[in-house]
């Protein structure tokens, strides 16, 4: 396996995809004595060609999943899918976020499940904790949460579908 | 049989009964105490075993649901019951047993079975499915263990009628005619090492007829939480633990009484109630010898099987060796001399 | 003659003496044979995330460590990481080589813990208390270097807390020396074992294909061929001079099969890898600061400034660990997501456990290492209906029963 480099990379994705991508990013960390550089290259897609950029990534160089982070960035939801490449060669590792907005009306995305089978519990995951509906995920069951939690509610959203006061337990407060 | 005899009797059989309880839950005190130290623990004090028993007594009996009460509030009764009856059969270091006479080998590898079989029982009665899974596994293990264990006893009932044919006082299987006659100094090199063959099987099976490590899988703590027990709590499983202790005596007083019956009274030359109290004493001694090698050791030094390795090794390998066993008791009458000829 | 068919359903978990933590497995069994397995989690979620939320960022160091009793440091580091990420902080060379030398300690701990339960869960009770023994060492050392055995509270944002003295550098030195050929008897005893090994062997095949597509992590991954550590591939921190490379079976010239054998394998050798590494460091540890800013105040002031989100990765005991962090111009942080290697593992487990034993579900399910989380409600089933106590009601029973002993005694 060749390692790629995230210029590369990038060079290779404006190509394939043009304006499609709206944003790129790449950051450096120096670490240890000798100040030895790591890289990070960070992608911003629209929710349309997202499955297509994953699709074509696997086929470049199929890639590690680390997590599917997100947040509640006021009036959308950003997914973040971090990508880990280049396993396996010493020092040339690569972090690839793909970053997508998703407008607060309609909290949708497409699942990757069938590219990388390992997202399902990602996916799980931000169905419940922040209410977007992964279309296709092969097991929409939650995966975290209890079931008689109530539906809803998502525990990492800023809005009023977040967590409501009534349902904070104050153990401190208990006698 | 008169009136006396039969008071003498009961008295002798309550006193077996109390004596065998309090040496089986020291041993087993014992065992819980070496075990630790082999394994760099300090372990439990040897009272242990009575406390356990004490506080099982104490507590509630739980009775599952989805169970078949009066079948699994019997079951422990039966094992107990019938891991007691193991006793009566055992001679006593110069003592000889309360029912010497009625019961043989053959009724005493019956016996053997019976407390695992109450045990299956209250498995499959507990209506869990940790209780059945064990319980299926359990019966599998008894078939396993009982083909090497009747080879065994075949073969020494053979060597027996094959050393003494015309002794009109010997019954072949019975254990008091092995207390009679010392085994190895009866046969020749093969049936020395055919004998030794038998006896390593039986210290091995000891293992897998007491349900312990590496046969332990009916119980399995980590993989199905106590299978068999899962569900028993409280006076319940006090008579198994009481059962289990026993039959761990029991075991060993068998291996004892076959292939050990030495007795240290003729060496102190001393007799009378003095000299059974030392042969008595010296009895436990030997079975805790016993059951170190066959328990203990192997206990703490191997990992625990699968079922279907667990049938590998006992009905494969053991039997195996058994009937080598058997075979070269067979030929040792013939052979034997042969050899003392060719060496002389 | 057709195959006869009948399966019934047993449950593993979540409270089971093969797992320490709640998950529950629904096994369909045929015989002892598995034929499906379904994982269903989230039987005790913390919501440590959502607690982490609404904290500050010096706050959340010390939550991050509770998150995992096993590898506390490891998710205090990754997470102060992503932050300095966020933040641009750069970590004095001192602070980077001590927190490698907390975080291998911990890697020889964890995985030494891990081999104790592996014997545990096949039997050998045995190797269980020796293994056991030789972790106490490492703990005994860390209670050293830190004061504590299991949150060791040694990371801050910016650096460590505490420093190493030339005494304890010393100690250090003189425990791995030591512990050395008690590893080595370790490796014996686990990859020689012939019972060990009837447990181990051909158990819970990973295949190289599987671990890739279900994004397997750590030692779980290595054991079936996929060369990927976090200390190889992106080094961070004192591992940035070492270079490290990930142990695969190959290490041992054996071939690679993915099996249980394999997963004690690797674990044992990163031990041994572990030791070599923290005398690396500890020789040569650079003299300096220990902090960027030791001035916690004056932390939380710049970091309320920062409107930017970090990553931080690091290869925990159990593989790789990511924490995200968002700070948004605000005391507290805006988002944190946490991801144990757990989270990735769980997935594995179906290849690995369709078509094994009942027998072999613990030491398979053990042998990702898998790491959940604590209990904070239990749930009372009776007459079919399930109840739920809360950790209110649990106080007050307990409460109850207190009082109702105090009048008998």
């Amino acid at each position: 396996m060749r390692p790629i480099k995230a210029e590369e990379l990038l060079e290779l994705m404006t190509k394939e995809f043009g304006d499609r991508i709206t944003d790129s990013k790449i950051t450096k960390r120096v670490e240890g004595k000798q100040k030895r550089e790591n890289l990070h290259l960070s992608v911003t897609v629209d929710r349309e060609s997202f499955k297509d950029v994953v699709r074509w990534l696997a086929d470049v160089q199929y890639p590690l999943l680390s997590v599917i982070s997100g947040w509640d960035a006021g009036d959308r939801v950003e997914l973040l899918y971090e990508f880990q490449l280049n396993g396996g060669v010493l020092g040339k590792g690569l972090a690839l976020t793909l970053r997508v907005g998703l407008p607060k009306d309609s909290l949708k995305i497409e699942t990757i499940c069938d590219i990388i089978p390992g997202a399902q519990i990602g996916e799980r995951e931000k169905q419940e904790m922040l209410g977007v509906r992964v279309e296709g995920t092969p097991d929409p069951r939650r995966f975290f949460l209890p079931d008689d939690f109530p539906e809803g509610v998502y525990p990492w959203r800023k809005d009023e579908s977040g967590v409501p006061e009534s349902m904070i337990k104050k153990l401190w407060e208990a006698k | 049989m008169g009136l006396d005899f039969f008071l003498f009797s009961i008295l002798f059989v309550f006193l077996t009964m109390g004596l065998g309880l309090v040496v089986a839950l020291f041993i087993r005190g014992i065992d819980r105490k070496l075990t630790a130290h082999m394994q760099a623990r300090i372990g439990p004090p040897l009272r242990q075993p009575f406390l356990d028993i004490g506080k099982l007594f104490g507590k509630d009996t739980i009775i599952p649901e989805n169970s078949i009460p009066w079948l699994y509030n019997l079951a422990p009764i039966a094992c107990f019951a019938s891991a007691a009856t193991l006793l009566f059969y055992i001679p006593l270091g110069s003592l000889d047993s309360v029912l010497a006479g009625r019961g043989d080998l053959v009724l005493l590898t019956y016996l053997l079975l019976l407390p695992s079989l109450a045990l299956t029982l209250g498995g499959f009665a507990s209506g869990s499915p940790y209780a059945t899974v064990g319980a299926q596994r359990e019966m599998v293990t008894m078939v396993s263990y009982e083909f090497p264990i009747i080879i065994g006893v075949v073969a020494l009932a053979w060597q027996m009628t094959m050393l003494f044919p015309f002794d009109p006082n010997l019954y072949a299987f019975s254990l008091s005619a092995f207390s009679a006659h010392l085994v190895w100094a009866e046969v020749g090199l093969f049936g020395w090492v055919g004998l030794a063959l038998i006896l390593f099987v039986f210290l091995l099976v000891t293992t897998g007829e007491l349900a312990k490590v590496p046969f332990d899988v009916g119980e399995a703590e980590t993989e199905i939480a106590g299978g068999l027990l899962a569900e028993y709590s409280g006076r319940n499983l006090a008579l198994f633990y009481l059962g289990d202790c026993i039959k761990a005596v029991a075991m060993g007083g068998i291996i004892v009484a076959i292939f050990f019956p030495f007795n240290l009274s003729p060496l102190l030359s001393i007799s009378g109630l003095q000299a059974n109290a030392v042969d008595l004493l010296f009895f436990f001694v030997k079975i805790i010898i016993v059951l170190f090698f066959s328990l203990m050791l192997i206990r703490v030094g191997v990992a625990r099987l699968k079922i279907n390795q667990v049938v590998d090794v006992q009905w494969f390998t053991f039997s195996l060796i058994c009937i080598v066993g058997l075979l070269l008791v067979w030929v040792d009458p013939w052979l034997s001399p042969v050899l003392g000829i060719l060496g002389g | 003659m057709a195959e006869k068919s009948c399966t019934y359903s047993l449950p593993i978990g979540p409270i089971h003496p093969a797992l320490h933590e709640p998950f529950l497995f629904q096994f369909q069994i045929d015989g002892e044979r598995i034929k499906k397995v379904d994982l269903i989690g989230g039987k005790v979620h913390r919501g440590i995330e959502w607690m982490g939320m609404r904290r500050n960022p010096i706050q959340v160091i010390y939550v991050a460590e509770r998150i995992c009793g096993i590898c506390s440091c490891s998710h205090a580091f990754t997470y102060c990481r992503a932050v300095e990420d966020a933040a641009d902080i750069d970590v004095p060379e001192r602070a980077q080589y001590i927190r490698a030398i907390i975080a291998e300690l911990e890697r020889m701990h964890s995985h030494l813990l891990w081999a104790g339960v592996a014997a545990h869960e096949i039997g050998f009770d045995s190797l269980l208390y020796y293994t056991w023994r030789a972790r106490e060492g490492v703990m005994d050392l860390l209670e050293l270097i830190s004061g504590n055995r299991v949150n060791y509270g040694m990371l801050m944002i910016g650096g460590v807390r505490r420093d190493l003295s030339d005494e304890t550098l010393s100690k250090i030195k003189d425990a791995m020396d030591r512990f050395d050929p008690v590893a080595d008897k370790l490796i014996y005893l686990f990859l020689e074992d012939k019972t060990v090994k009837l447990r181990t062997q051909d158990v819970g095949i990973l295949s190289f294909n599987d671990a890739i597509k279900l994004c397997a992590l750590g030692p779980t991954a290595r054991a079936s061929g996929v060369r990927k550590d976090v200390r190889q591939d992106q080094p961070y921190c004192a591992y940035a001079d070492l270079e490290i490379r990930a142990i695969t079976p190959e290490n041992f010239d054996k071939e690679t099969v993915g099996d249980v054998y394999d997963k004690t394998l690797v674990r044992l050798l990163e031990v041994k890898q572990s030791i070599g590494i923290i005398k690396q460091c500890v020789d040569s540890l650079p003299s300096g600061d220990l902090l960027a800013e030791p001035k916690l105040v004056k932390i939380l002031a710049t970091l309320k400034k920062v409107n930017n989100e970090g990553l931080g990765r690091v290869e925990a005991p159990r593989g790789e660990l990511v924490h995200w962090v968002r700070l948004q111009e605000s005391t507290n942080l805006r988002a944190w997501k946490a991801r144990s290697p757990t989270y990735n593992n769980v997935l594995p487990w179906q290849p690995m456990l369709i078509g094994e034993q009942i027998a072999d579900i613990p030491i398979v399910a053990a042998s990702t290492d898998p790491c959940f989380s604590c209990l904070d409600r239990a749930v009372v089933t009776k007459n079919g209906k399930s109840e739920i106590i809360t950790g209110e009601e649990l106080h007050r029973l307990s409460l109850e029963k207190t009082r109702r002993l105090k009048k008998w005694g």
